[in-house]
């Protein structure tokens, strides 16, 4: 009892000098399950507000407090530090050097301590002053908890309500069996996780991994060969390092720096993850082709975005052709590497796929598909074709912005009087909602006899608009 | 007798009219099968398209290929290399072609956007069945001969829609097949004037097709 008395911490329950509990604790009264051996200690986080990116970034500072941290999201996060207390001196100052961090976060978080994890973001979500150390006053302590802090299901908190129990304490007196048969196991079961009568087991959370590599030059290199050759081991171990993961990354930068702490980055951004070197090296020749360089390099440093799971790549068993071998475009070997390859060169919109959508409106049901888009790859590698049979006649070609045409005497006119074949097709979609449309459209020919695909706004001024060739 | 036949069945050898050892895919217009040699498209070669306009017809020429080659169960990619507008998913589903081949690229225009170096990318990758490239600016005859030849790298067909001027018309080719479509229609039925400029091994000619009634034989 010496570490609680020597604490300077409000300890909410806990009448200072009290004796330690003598005899096994299974000799309790309402005692049913052993308790776990070994003391823990956690220390529970609350955001006031729910922050998925900052609770990572918390997860990420409480890995300097201890390994086993775990997420309780949208807004909790609960870290054992029984082992570390030695290191920090103590559970003030560790709870002090918390605290400290997550001030340096901008984050103001409710810090509790409490031997079960569950006590402790129980205790953080009813916000009060919650420090529990030892296992003895922990009943006593989570007893005056509201049970809305349990995150109960709200009809379960109802029913509770209608007898009266609002608090943990009083459900903890209820009977076990009555309770069980009443409420269901899963809340008993989180009682007694709650006071440590059984086992919480929960995921750890672990840091996003990344691979990052630096090299220094020894002389300054200014040639693009020199520093393709240079970034090749540190690819390779990038190659090597994906691979023993079965990962592969959509993005990597690899920073040149220069003198005077100048720096130039050289992104690569992949539709789909990607873990051969050869092939980043190949793109990192292209990108370095055209980035003019302010200065000679001094060093290079490689970082890897967030490693992504990647469906191996191997070779099918039968040729294409027999027994059905070979798969689609999407599966035969070059096939995203040469799409890579333009969408290096001519930018990430550059390249796209084509997909039917659902609309009324003629704009709205063409769409492209970015090979980034995780239909993509669904798209190209389902051997289903996308077909559509039933329709009505379209246009090959839909010009992006439907053309405003002359007119004479009503006539439409596109160098000349346009004939009109068929129609009108009436297309109408949301003009109740104020910005859809209301056409008439009508299959043409012009003077030269091209087949074009025109419309009337069917409200004033009764426009006429190309909007499509037949091709 | 024996020794000659077995010469001429050399896969390096073709014979000027009787083109019959090249693999070929149905064009999907009989008029147009009977002319070309092995009576349809070959599978791997370059085709010019040359068109008075945008839209005389040169892409519902190309659909039924477009159509068969795609639906095919390995099929490669279609790519569409500089499209002059935004090919519609609706129509193309419409008329049988499997969305789910069909690339596009499509760039602004800069330095780095060169539709040729695109085209050529495409074609030696050896991921495409069909590459059709649109090209307004003039191309010079060697890289129309640089373009052939990558067509054998990646065993691919392209199709190089280029308009139709007289300047163009004169130049010297080197695609396999070069073809002319001008619109036409006649009476109520839009159609084209279709003819063949230069043909490997199979005839020339011009003739008007109807598209309107190829697009109900397709079932349209």
């Amino acid at each position: 009892m010496a570490a609680a008395a020597s604490l300077q911490l409000p300890l909410a329950v806990s009448p200072a000098g009290s004796p330690p509990p003598v005899g096994p604790p299974g000799d309790q009264p309402g005692q049913h399950q052993r308790v776990p051996a070994l003391p823990q200690l956690w220390l529970g986080v609350h955001l006031p507000q729910p922050d998925r990116a900052l609770l990572q970034r918390l997860a990420v500072l409480a890995q300097r407090f201890t390994p086993r941290v775990s997420l309780e999201p949208p807004d909790g996060l609960v870290l054992e530090v029984q082992g570390s207390l030695a290191l920090f001196g103590g559970a003030a100052q560790l709870y002090r050097a918390f605290r400290a961090g997550c001030h340096a976060a901008s984050a103001a978080p409710v810090l509790t301590l409490a031997p079960t994890p569950l006590a402790a973001l129980a205790g953080a979500r009813s916000g009060v002053a919650f420090k529990v150390l030892d296992q003895q006053h922990l009943v006593s302590a989570v007893s005056v908890l509201p049970l809305v802090a349990l995150r109960w299901p709200p009809q379960l908190l109802q029913r509770l309500a209608k007898l009266g129990v609002y608090r943990v304490g009083q459900a903890l007196r209820l009977p076990r069996a009555g309770f069980a048969r009443r409420f269901g196991r899963e809340p008993l079961q989180m009682l007694d996780q709650l006071v440590a009568r059984s086992a919480d087991l929960r995921a750890p959370f672990r840091v996003p991994e990344r691979f990052r590599a630096k090299r220094q030059f020894v002389r300054e290199r200014e040639d693009h060969a020199q520093i393709l050759q240079a970034l090749q081991p540190l690819l390779k171990q990038l190659g090597e390092f994906l691979e023993a993961r079965q990962c592969g990354i959509t993005r990597l930068t690899c920073r040149l720096r220069h003198r005077n702490d100048l720096h130039t980055d050289c992104v690569i951004r992949l539709a789909q993850p990607e873990a051969a070197a050869a092939r980043f090296l190949e793109w990192f020749a292209e990108r370095l082709a055209r980035i003019s360089l302010p200065g000679p390099v001094r060093s290079l440093e490689l970082r890897s975005g967030e490693l992504l799971s990647r469906a191996p790549v191997h070779e099918s068993l039968w040729q294409p052709g027999e027994h059905g071998g070979g798969g689609a475009a999407g599966s035969l070997p070059g096939s995203l590497e040469f799409i890579e390859r333009l969408r290096m060169r001519l930018g990430e919109l550059a390249v796209h796929g084509l997909i039917c959508q659902d609309s009324h409106c003629p704009e709205g049901a063409s769409r492209a598909l970015s090979p980034a888009d995780p239909d993509f790859r669904h798209v190209a590698f389902s051997s289903r074709a996308q077909v559509k049979t039933q329709a009505p006649a379209r246009p090959l070609w839909l010009l992006d912005e439907p053309q405003l045409l002359r007119e004479q005497q009503g006539w439409p006119q596109l160098d000349g009087p346009l004939q009109l074949r068929h129609g009108p097709e009436r297309i109408e979609s949301q003009w109740w909602e104020g910005h859809g449309v209301a056409r008439d459209y009508y299959h043409a020919t012009d003077v030269h006899g091209i087949a074009v695909w025109v419309f009337r706004e069917r409200q004033p001024p009764h426009r006429w608009f190309l909007h499509g060739l037949s091709g | 007798m024996n020794a000659l036949a077995r010469l001429l069945a050399h896969p390096g050898i073709w014979r000027g009219r009787s083109l019959t050892r090249i693999d070929t895919l149905s064009s999907g217009f009989p008029e147009l099968d009977a002319r070309l040699a092995g009576g349809g498209w070959p599978k791997v070669g370059l085709v010019e398209i040359l068109a008075t306009h945008l839209g005389s017809g040169e892409l519902r020429l190309l659909l039924p290929l477009l159509a068969a080659v795609s639906q095919q169960p390995q099929a490669r990619w279609c790519t569409w290399i500089a499209p002059p507008l935004s090919p519609y998913a609706p129509a193309l589903a419409a008329r049988g072609v499997n969305l789910s081949r069909i690339l596009v690229v499509r760039a602004p225009q800069g330095p780095q956007w060169a539709p040729e170096w695109a085209t050529e990318q495409a074609l030696i990758s050896g991921a495409c069945d069909v590459v059709l490239t649109w090209i307004t600016q003039p191309l010079k005859p060697r890289i129309v001969r640089r373009l052939q030849l990558a067509t054998q790298r990646g065993r691919t067909l392209a199709f190089l829609l280029r308009p139709w001027s007289s300047r163009v018309a004169r130049e010297p080719s080197h695609a396999l097949l070069r073809l002319g479509v001008e619109p036409q229609s006649h009476g109520n039925r839009s159609g084209m004037r279709l003819s063949i400029l230069k043909s490997r091994g199979g005839a020339t000619g011009e003739w008007w097709v109807d598209l309107e009634a190829a697009q109900a034989a397709a079932g349209v």
